[in-house]
């Protein structure tokens, strides 16, 4: 059990980090609500009324889309593109899909290579894009939820000042919309790029995100 | 790897759920 724990430290951390933020945004943005609430002499309402509203949800897969973006582009961003220096990137001279060799596909599969990476066809051609396929997946299903819940919080505030309410596809061309996607967006792509570039001389010891503290500027690719 | 695999299987569980409750309440319009 506890090498069980050990051996996924980084998946549980997060997974509980993620869990606690998400209830301390429900406590939080209930409290929010009430206070709106009384100030427009309106009713409260209870946690549970709450967090199974789209108020909440729209918050939350607002914020889902964004990082689901940030990976699904930085996976595809770095099979193409290369910074000098940055252990974020690989080598210059490995732009590109790389050969079947050095991806161990197909015949150049090794002895535990998973079974879709060895049989060729469309499952290797699937399984070579598994991740970036379902990370943006993961991207567009939250951002499309995030432009349905949105809506209905919009139409709640059109009704509450006597203008109509909008349709979906009304809904994904406002600014409300728009102003909550590039709010999120602007701030990934802020810290992917630091962290791209600030990865070229700035060292942490022990971590995989950072080169070897001894490691020269120049050095690509390079895991410390 | 059987705790990896659970691991896997949480967070691919978790994130489905999450999407699709996300998407009922926005169509139920709550």
């Amino acid at each position: 059990m506890r090498r069980a724990l050990r051996a996924n430290g980084l998946s549980i951390a997060f997974g509980l980090l993620f869990l606690g933020s998400l209830v301390g945004q429900a406590i939080s943005g209930h409290n929010q609500v009430n206070h709106d609430q009384l100030l427009h002499q309106g009713d409260p309402i209870g946690l549970w009324h709450y967090v199974t509203s789209a108020m909440f949800w729209a918050d939350v897969m607002e914020n889902w889309q964004s990082e689901y973006l940030q990976f699904s582009l930085y996976i595809f961003a770095t099979v193409f593109l290369i910074q000098k220096g940055s252990n974020e990137s690989k080598e210059p001279g490995r732009v590109g899909r790389e050969s079947d060799e050095q991806q161990q596909i197909g015949e150049h599969a090794v002895r535990n290579s998973p079974r879709w990476a060895r049989v060729g066809g469309l499952r290797t051609a699937l399984y070579s894009n598994s991740l970036l396929l379902v990370m943006t997946s993961i991207w567009l299903a939250s951002w499309l939820a995030q432009s349905i819940t949105g809506r209905i919080g919009y139409n709640a505030e059109q009704l509450d000042h006597q203008a109509s309410p909008v349709s979906w596809p009304t809904y994904v061309t406002t600014s409300d919309f728009w102003n909550r996607t590039l709010q999120n967006w602007q701030s990934e792509f802020l810290a992917v790029g630091s962290m791209v570039i600030l990865s070229v001389y700035l060292r942490q010891r022990g971590s995989p995100e950072s080169k070897p503290v001894g490691a020269p500027h120049a050095e690509t690719a390079s895991e410390g | 790897m059987r705790g990896v695999r659970v691991m896997f299987i949480l967070y691919a569980v978790g994130i489905a759920a999450g999407l699709a409750y996300a998407i009922v309440v926005g169509i139920q319009g709550y």
